[in-house]
């Protein structure tokens, strides 16, 4: 009987619907906005840091519309189910929609949600041009980025004098010193810090167009022999294949290693630990020649196309994106900006002392794969990765095998 | 049944509408249960046979058994399957004989086994998920309690990378499922211990019985249909393990099993097709598992009902 149940819950899960109707995308247009009523429903992850709430408030003290929020859970891929149940009933219950920004492709391949091209357009100069990219897809935008996100090399002040500009010197160095830790473990993670390397190195995963695998290059081996090295002759501990953010700054704070590769929440909480006077940040290094390029997560905001009310969802996903509101989820949320402007507030700076850094890190990187079937793309990349970092498949054999996994990926359905 | 027989020559008439108003009474609850279990097995079975687009929205095509040649010809599947066979094998194994034990510690009178019997579920009661958390914080490399422990002590183990490699991992999710449903098992046999009259013990200690031949010659066979039941209940439980292996390493280093597995297909790459294959794969193995179990065992599981 409880197998049983198992199984229905997993059938409930996996329920899709069956008619087929292909409608073009709907499109919302600006200014209607502004003659927006009724109510709005903002589904996002859990609030946190309680700005999700407070931008539901305030906006609502503002104008005609009312804008209510739907927490739904903290972790990204219980989210993504949430989202996906909801939009596959072709639910209205959600109108404005938190979105991880490797979901775009994916909700944007099945209509899921409406073309605000033209809402981009108006006000195109205003974001990080390396933001809109996540919100991309296509040719057409399918969302506003809201707070976007970029890793940093964290470094011990005490024992390195300049931070080193390519990694092979930031791997050298930590072989003399304690090391350097980052999230080798087999997740979503592993796949990032990989992806930082290999755009570093000007390697690719696909092409252009998101039609043809580009992964099979000399610097996508050269990129992961260098992350199997080093755990190989120790400027990495092994440990670090189970590593996530969470294991990487615990062992960065308790003194355990010289270079530590992680997002920026974890400068605020170093500041609290025995190490805050003794570690300093500074954007990714090139890998070898190249230029040093980081990979960008953070949320956009999409308007779902089953809607009831896409106005009143344009106008509420604009007070999001506006400058003001911009500044309040940094200075209170500490969710970086994706509009340029916001990081020279002096406000912003005080909350921020590594601002302009975090500025350049975000303008330097660039998204993940975008392609509907990034889940399994993501997949082929941190398992083969991984298999290689534990030493149990070459780097070029590896680097083949996630070639034939990721063709194998795009080939479907 | 016999009686019903017996009173059928006297009261011809109402035999079958008494038949009938059984039909009637039970029909509510095979009404609930169809909906609630065959009803989304075949679904899933129906969704099996299809395959469910990830670009197009709500395109989808009947492909047969396609989704079913794919989950056998993988390696994956078949790495889950011996990994999820082999959890399963030895978890189920060490819970019992840990069961039986606790179970006849609990089963002395002394002061104070209220208060035992109640803290030894403690494991049981917390949240499988939460208690995977808990687990993986103590095998954690160099700051985890294990790895500490082990070095300060002086013992051999202090640097192991316990979740990162084959076997190791594997280990420390045996050793979480057991210090979480030993408990459990041991509750069950309890429940089987109490219903064994003493006076064949007091019958046996007078014919001279050590404590050991008591144990083999009485405790056991009388166990029987409770260990039968424990171990049907545990083993099924087993093989559809899913929280330990998602939080404590995500499926690597020789852990994923077929739930985790399906999962994976299912709602990360939104693979419907193929994650309702692996599911209704994972369901007939479960199901033959417990066919054997009751085949082999049944006449005992009714044996025990009997005595209640």
């Amino acid at each position: 009987m409880s197998a049983a149940l198992a199984v229905a819950a997993i059938a409930v899960a996996g329920c899709g619907d069956d008619d087929e109707d292909t409608e073009s995308a709907k499109k919302v247009e600006p200014g209607a906005a502004e003659q927006a009523k009724g109510n709005v429903n903002w589904c996002i992850g859990k609030d946190t840091t309680g700005t999700f709430s407070k931008a539901v408030k305030e906006f609502s003290s503002q104008g005609q519309v009312k804008a209510n929020l739907i927490e739904l859970p903290a972790a990204a891929d219980e989210q993504r189910t949430q989202l996906v149940q909801r939009l596959q009933a072709k639910s209205s219950e959600c109108d404005v929609l938190g979105m991880d920004v490797i979901w775009t492709a994916e909700f944007a391949a099945q209509s899921w949600l409406q073309d605000v091209s033209d809402i981009v357009a108006e006000r195109k100069d205003v974001w990080i041009p390396s933001t809109l990219e996540t919100a991309k897809y296509e040719d057409k935008y399918w969302a506003l980025p809201y707070n976007t996100n970029a890793g940093f090399v964290y470094y011990r002040t005490d024992q390195v004098q300049e931070p080193p500009d390519n990694w092979q010197a930031v791997y050298s160095e930590a072989a003399k010193g304690d090391g350097i830790v980052y999230q080798g473990a087999r997740y979503e993670g592993l796949t990032v810090n990989f992806l930082e390397l290999l755009y570093s190195a000007g390697g690719k995963v696909l092409s252009d167009d998101g039609k043809t695998v580009e992964i099979d290059s000399p610097e996508a081996v050269e990129v992961l022999k260098f992350m199997a090295d080093g755990i190989e002759q120790g400027a990495a501990p092994k440990a670090v294949t189970t590593y996530m953010e969470e294991e990487s700054r615990r062992a960065f704070e308790s003194g355990g290693a010289t270079f530590m590769r992680n997002w920026p929440y974890a400068y605020s909480l170093g500041k609290d630990s025995k190490i805050a006077e003794d570690f300093d940040i500074t954007t990714f290094p090139k890998f070898g020649e190249g230029e040093g390029a980081g990979v960008l997560g953070g949320y956009d905001v999409a308007i779902s196309a089953y809607s009831k009310n896409p106005d009143g969802a344009a106008a509420f996903a604009e007070f999001l994106t506006s400058p003001d509101w911009q500044k309040t989820i940094m200075t209170e949320a500490s969710l970086p900006s994706t509009l340029t402007k916001t990081y020279d507030d002096p406000a912003v700076q005080k909350a921020f002392p590594f601002a302009v850094k975090l500025r350049t890190a975000v303008e330097q990187a660039q998204p993940r794969p975008v392609t509907p079937v990034y889940p399994q793309v993501s997949e082929a990349i941190f398992k083969n990765v991984h298999l290689a970092l534990q030493g149990k498949m070459a780097p070029d054999e590896a680097i083949k095998t996630m070639k034939g996994d990721i063709d194998k990926a795009l080939q479907t359905f | 049944m016999e009686a019903a027989t017996v009173a059928r020559p006297r009261r011809r008439g109402s035999g079958l509408s008494e038949r009938r108003l059984a039909a009637a009474m039970v029909s509510p609850s095979m009404i609930v249960i169809t909906l609630v279990a065959a009803y989304p097995i075949g679904y899933a079975i129906w969704l099996s046979l299809h395959e469910y687009s990830v670009r197009v929205p709500g395109l989808s095509r009947w492909s047969g058994l396609k989704n079913y040649d794919t989950a056998l010809s993988s390696s994956e599947f078949w790495e889950a399957l011996r990994n999820t066979f082999l959890f399963t094998g030895i978890s189920v194994t060490i819970e019992l004989v840990l069961g039986i034990a606790f179970a006849l510690a609990m089963h002395q009178a002394f002061k104070g086994r209220a208060v035992l019997r109640a803290t030894v579920l403690v494991p049981w009661a917390v949240l499988t998920f939460g208690s995977g958390l808990l687990w993986r914080s103590i095998f954690e490399p160099d700051l985890g309690f294990a790895n500490s422990m082990l070095s300060a002590l002086g013992l051999p183990g202090g640097d192991i990378l316990w979740l990162g490699q084959e076997g190791y991992a594997m280990a420390v999710m045996i050793c979480a499922d057991i210090w979480k449903t030993a408990p459990f098992m041991a509750l069950l046999l309890l429940a089987g211990l109490q219903v064994i009259p003493d006076d064949v013990y007091d019958a046996a200690k007078v014919d001279g019985a050590s404590a050991w031949q008591r144990f083999l010659r009485i405790t056991l066979p009388l166990l029987k249909p409770a260990i039968l039941v424990a171990l049907l209940f545990r083993t099924l439980d087993a093989l559809r393990v899913f929280d330990l292996p998602f939080a404590l390493t995500g499926g690597a280093n020789g852990t994923n099993t077929l739930s985790l597995y399906a999962y994976q297909e299912l709602t990360a790459n939104r693979l419907v097709g193929l994650g309702s294959a692996l599911s209704v794969l994972t369901f007939l193995i479960v199901m033959i598992v417990s066919f054997m179990y009751i085949r082999f065992v049944g006449g005992n599981i009714r044996g025990l009902a009997d005595e209640r």
